[in-house]
């Protein structure tokens, strides 16, 4: 079952989701990536109806690419959540709404501050210390309100990481085999071998 | 007759469906419409018609503002200082309105664009006004899209496409203003720029438009220095000002003045429009009213 | 399960001597699984009026930017600021404006008004989903602890409260209320309004 968490530490950003792809019962992918770098300091993890999840993204994608062009910088994370907020929550009160859930990570290099925002597809947005979507989550969230530390370096954060894919895999029925994890910090965005 | 433009602009409009955010071709529309209602007028409508490519409508529009009321910004360290000449109109004028405002100022030279943004400006005042209509328009739309406030540059950016437009088409003036943003953003702090009736713009640490410019320009040049705090940018800015305005002394009747500072506690933009009453108390403190001897000399 | 009741989250107002008090919990929840527990649903609008948003959280931030929106353009327009009246007809204009497909909130206003002679009123309203207005001279509530905020509120509230007495009452209503609610509490918020300042303080709640 789709799962994707997200949490924050000293001055970076990790963002985790599964890679598989599935139809109905039967597994089609084990490699897919759902987490998109939307701009050079932000990561956007998407889950939902299959369809919806790569053409909004794409869509948002585009769309915060043209700003920098046409401004030279990117949007902050704070606004560019916000933008995506303002997308799917104009998409709910439309003929086809999309059903698509976003985990929004990154660091603002002005104020030098690490961002999350937790984003479903009525266009809640949160922002939050730490923060999960899918069935995951229900086991996810509270182990992280044990663990989680806001000042935590990015070793201590990537344990924490592991603890949750660990209980998920362990509690969940249909857990994920395998999961994609990216960082964003004060050098942008990379990805992370567990 | 009709029937044949009817048959034009319908092939006009099609392309402008397409682009219908595009101010450009929002004007095109209008040029095209009003070709509908009056055909016969058509050759009467150019903005330019010369060999050498120069646009006669813009350099007449900036040729005016160099006469209207001086506006005089500087850009410090901490923040950015702007004042404007006010053009006095005579005793009758009512302006009691003006001193109990509602975020300062008289509203004829300095406005609030947005929380973090003052504009200051030179030329006709009904089409300033109606650029600030559209700048605090267009920045409150920016709010509601991103949830923050609009960069500095990009307003100028918008405000510029917006005058631009007015160059291009027959059968419409450009407006004739220019405009100092001040302004402050996270992305590049505290900025100052200029925007010219053609819609160029241009950054700068100390600028000046409307009448004498040259010399205020001359003036900033010599005396501006690259680390100036507020408190002494606000300084320059006064006595610049009294050196290149036509009256001997400064007042409150002929000056507007405005501060873009950051708030101390909560890091935010502090945009201060002064009122008369603070520009009098202001000029007592840099020492710029000057005792009216010649007042005393009559009544002894 | 009401759509209503999705996010959950619940806030009150009360009248005190010329002051006014605003509060809500800080739960933002997706049905019975919390999310965060520093959801913001109350809002400044200016210096004197506090508008609080419980419902759909969707429709809590798109109602707060176009709010926002709406009384920037006032505010510089009419180069003064909206009074209490004047916002609880912009709120319940706004929201009949979506009589056929609604925005999933039931808004709060608190503010103190201007009287002719130059004093001040304290002002509470609450509306519907779909705009009409309740003006109250004690007590308004709203969100998934409405009921329970009625009972509380009815036992403790008196007239003219000083503004300390005014936080303790309004204070101790919520808490109670919320610990009674499933979708609401996780932390709460409070401002009381007075003539020459707003006093906002976090309160210690049940975190369970």
């Amino acid at each position: 079952m789709e799962t994707s968490f997200a949490l924050t530490g000293k001055g970076y950003v990790i963002v985790a989701a599964d890679t598989t792809s599935a139809r109905s019962i039967v597994k089609m992918k084990n490699d897919e990536d759902k987490i998109k770098t939307v701009s050079p300091h932000l990561l956007m993890s998407y889950s939902g109806e299959p369809g919806d999840t790569v053409q909004f993204a794409e869509y948002i994608e585009r769309n915060l690419r043209l700003y920098q062009i046409r401004n030279l910088y990117p949007l902050r994370p704070s606004a560019a959540a916000s933008w995506i907020r303002r997308s799917l929550a104009e998409s709910l009160r439309s003929r086809s709404p999309y059903s698509v859930n976003l985990l929004v990570g990154g660091y603002d290099t002005s104020t030098h501050e690490p961002k999350l925002y937790w984003i479903d597809y009525l266009g809640t947005v949160s922002e939050v210390p730490f923060a999960a979507h899918g069935y995951g989550s229900y086991f996810v969230l509270s182990l992280l309100d044990r663990y989680h530390d806001p000042e935590a370096p990015l070793e201590e954060g990537l344990a924490t990481l592991k603890r949750c894919i660990q209980e998920v895999s362990k509690r969940l029925i249909v857990s994920p085999e395998k999961y994609k994890v990216k960082v964003v910090d004060k050098d942008g965005v990379r990805e992370v071998e567990l | 007759m009709a029937r044949r433009y009817d048959s034009k602009i319908a092939k006009v409009s099609k392309v402008v469906h397409n682009y219908q955010y595009d101010i450009t071709f929002q004007v095109a529309q209008l040029y095209s419409r009003l070709k509908a209602w009056a055909p016969h007028c058509i050759l009467c409508f150019y903005t330019y018609n010369s060999l050498s490519g120069r646009l006669y409508q813009i350099e007449y529009a900036m040729e005016a503002i160099s006469h209207a009321g001086t506006v005089l910004g500087v850009l410090a360290k901490d923040g950015v200082v702007l004042a404007a000449e006010k053009k006095v109109t005579g005793k009758l004028l009512d302006l009691s309105g003006a001193k109990a405002g509602g975020y300062g100022g008289s509203g004829e030279k300095i406005f609030l664009l947005n929380s973090n943004m003052i504009g200051g400006v030179a030329g006709l005042t009904a089409d300033a006004n109606s650029l600030v209509n559209y700048a605090r328009s267009a920045a409150q739309r920016h709010l509601l899209a991103y949830n923050d406030d609009i960069p500095v540059e990009l307003l100028a950016q918008k405000l510029c496409d917006l005058k631009q437009g007015y160059t291009q088409f027959g059968g419409l003036r450009p407006f004739g203003v220019s405009i100092l943003y001040a302004g402050y953003d996270p992305h590049y702090e505290f900025q100052l720029y200029h925007s010219d009736p053609s819609g160029n713009y241009s950054g700068w640490k100390a600028t000046c438009i409307g009448a004498n410019n040259g010399t205020a320009q001359s003036l900033l040049k010599q005396e501006y220095k690259d680390d100036i705090v507020v408190k002494d940018a606000i300084g320059l800015v006064l006595r610049t000002m009294s050196k290149t305005m036509d009256s001997t002394t400064l007042s409150s009747e002929k000056l507007e003045f405005a501060v873009l500072t950051l708030d101390e506690a909560t890091k935010t933009p502090k945009a201060k429009i002064y009122r008369p009453a603070e520009i009098d108390a202001l000029l007592q403190t840099e020492g710029l009213i000057k005792k009216d001897d010649d007042a005393e000399m009559k009544s002894t | 399960m009401s759509i209503m009741d999705h996010n959950g989250g619940s806030v009150i107002a009360m009248v005190g001597k010329d002051c006014v008090a605003i509060a809500s919990d800080l739960r933002l929840g997706n049905q019975a699984l919390g999310i965060s527990s520093n959801f913001q649903r109350v809002f400044g609008i200016t210096d004197r009026i506090y508008l609080g948003l419980p419902g759909l959280a969707t429709d809590v931030n798109t109602l707060r930017e176009r709010f926002r929106f709406r009384v920037n353009m006032y505010t510089i327009k009419e180069e003064r600021e909206i009074e209490p009246e004047a916002f609880a007809h912009l709120v319940s204009s706004t929201l009949y404006e979506h009589r056929f497909g609604p925005y999933f909130i039931e808004p709060v206003i608190a503010g103190l008004s201007k009287t002719p002679t130059g004093g001040i009123r304290p002002f509470i309203a609450a509306t519907d989903l779909i705009g009409c207005i309740n003006f109250a001279k004690d007590f308004v509530v709203s969100g998934t602890a409405s009921s329970k905020l009625f009972g509380v509120a009815e036992g403790l509230w008196e007239p003219d409260l000083e503004p300390e007495d005014l936080f303790e009452t309004i204070s101790q209503t919520l808490l109670n209320a919320v610990d009674r609610d499933a979708f609401s509490g996780w932390g709460a918020v409070v401002h009381v309004i007075t003539k020459d300042k707003v006093i906002t303080r976090k309160l210690k709640a049940r975190m369970d």
